[in-house]
């Protein structure tokens, strides 16, 4: 059983069989953290983080990380306070169901469902639209301006709760960033949200050294 | 308004046309620097043409279009050349926000209504026109080097309720000259559609940017709210720096 916090291992970016997932790496490793896109548990085992992307539909990607394998060693470096970014549907599977599809579960870890996005909105949400903070300092926030702009491609969020760091807004007000200890979590896309986006997950890569050891 | 800076490729490089013409080229070296450069300066969107696939369909500058997509850290809308479902597949794939398809529409369209309603909202229309006599806006083909004989009425007709993404409107006449951009044809075009117009063609200045994104016109017919343009494409006034990349992201958000 691995020790608890950030293993010694780059920073694993899951893939499990949802398609091309090259970009979360290929930015992660422009900012010059050590990140691999990875299928191995092992490897899941050893990171000193853990990003899980997701694209399409919440069932598709539950179903897919179940069948890869990767479901498990997830949910177990999470248990370990590994730091854990999901992004876009990566985030909405932290939450327990969605009502895109009902009757397959998510990991559960975040609190609240995730909910078809409301108003009279022309849906998918497909633009840059800037957040609106919640609630006190955010790690995942960190740095960043009053009102910085990052890009969505989206029809689902999960439900706003306590948990929940920014908002956009998009016929009112949709869940856009949650953050609870070690699980963080952004519906817009951290990687093709320019220099914002890139802060955001420099944000991330900084909780991954933290309590790494020294190389 | 969104403002989408443009890279068009030839041979692999980024170059400038004016009005569509191969004869009248200027180079701006490595595309994915330029690319870069862009986003570094503020782009939120890039806009990546395909010139020699435009114009004859073989994809030559694919990979390049591939490596742009994977390494730009905003959203990258692509066209030219892209002619099949496997076009569309290897872009999206490869993290293409959007695809644009001009001859596929213009001598398919049918087809190009079956790509939209498989990919929904990540597939366009490339509508290239130029003026004819009686004031109709005729579209072209094949890098604007063949006319369809068919109108930008016409195709927007046929392909109305087809999930497109959008609607690219260049005006080939502008293209590449500085002199402004065509806002009665576009006008026009916001009057024929429900779709997200996006304006391409002729941008100079922040004016011409500031018109663009006070263009209002009334809905079709069928009602609906006061139409505006979503976005205009901007190509050499980026690159050749007469206008500054956020002095033009300024320029587009004029309120109204």
């Amino acid at each position: 059983m691995s020790a608890p916090g950030p293993g010694p291992g780059p920073i694993a970016v899951l893939d499990y069989g949802i398609g091309n997932l090259r970009s979360a790496e290929k930015a992660l490793q422009h900012l010059g953290a050590r990140a691999r896109l990875t299928s191995e548990p092992a490897e899941v085992d050893d990171a000193a983080g853990v990003v899980l992307p997701g694209v399409g539909a919440f069932g598709r990607c539950a179903e897919a990380l179940a069948t890869s394998g990767l479901r498990a060693p997830a949910l177990a470096a999470i248990g370990r306070g590994v730091p854990f970014l999901g992004v876009c549907v990566g985030f909405q599977l932290l939450h327990a169901s969605s009502e895109e599809s009902p009757g397959t579960p998510g990991l559960g870890v975040l609190d609240g469902a995730v909910r078809r996005v409301g108003g009279a909105v022309k849906l998918p949400q497909m633009q840059w639209n800037p957040l609106v903070r919640r609630g006190p300092d955010s790690g995942l926030l960190a740095g960043l301006g009053p009102s910085p702009w990052v890009y969505f491609v989206h029809s689902y969020a999960p439900e706003i709760t306590a948990d929940t760091v920014a908002t956009c807004d998009y016929g009112g007000p949709v869940a856009a960033a949650s953050e609870r200890g070690n699980v963080w979590g952004t519906q817009f896309h951290p990687e093709k949200s320019s220099a914002t986006g890139l802060a955001v997950l420099a944000n991330f890569v900084a909780r991954c050294a933290d309590g790494a050891p020294p190389s | 308004m969104d403002l989408l800076a443009a890279i068009d490729l030839r041979g692999g490089a980024a170059v400038r046309l004016v009005q569509g013409d191969f004869g009248r080229e200027q180079g701006y070296g490595d595309p994915v620097a330029l690319a870069s450069r862009l986003v570094d300066a503020g782009a939120r969107w890039l806009h990546v043409v395909d010139l020699d696939a435009a114009r004859t369909g073989e994809p030559v500058n694919r990979a390049v279009v591939l490596d742009i997509a994977a390494r730009a850290t905003v959203p990258v809308q692509s066209g030219g050349g892209v002619r099949s479902a496997a076009d569309v597949d290897e872009l999206l794939g490869a993290g293409v926000a959007r695809v644009v398809l001009g001859t596929a529409a213009l001598e398919d369209p049918d087809l190009a209504g079956e790509l939209a309603t498989g990919h929904p909202d990540r597939v366009a229309l490339g509508l290239d026109y130029r003026r004819r006599d009686d004031g109709s806006l005729e579209a072209a083909a094949r890098g604007w080097t063949t006319g369809s004989g068919r109108t930008v009425a016409e195709l927007l007709d046929h392909l109305a309720g087809a999930p497109l993404g959008a609607v690219v409107v260049t005006a080939i006449e502008r293209d590449g000259t500085l002199a402004g951009p065509d806002l009665d044809g576009l006008a026009g075009v916001l009057g024929l559609t429900a779709l997200p117009v996006v304006a391409s063609g002729g941008v100079g200045s922040a004016d011409d940017l500031r018109a663009l994104a006070g263009l209002r016109v009334a809905a079709p017919p069928a009602g609906g709210p006061v139409r505006r343009l979503a976005g205009v494409v901007v190509g050499k006034a980026l690159v050749d720096g007469r206008v500054g990349v956020e002095e033009a992201i300024a320029a587009c958000a004029t309120p109204g």
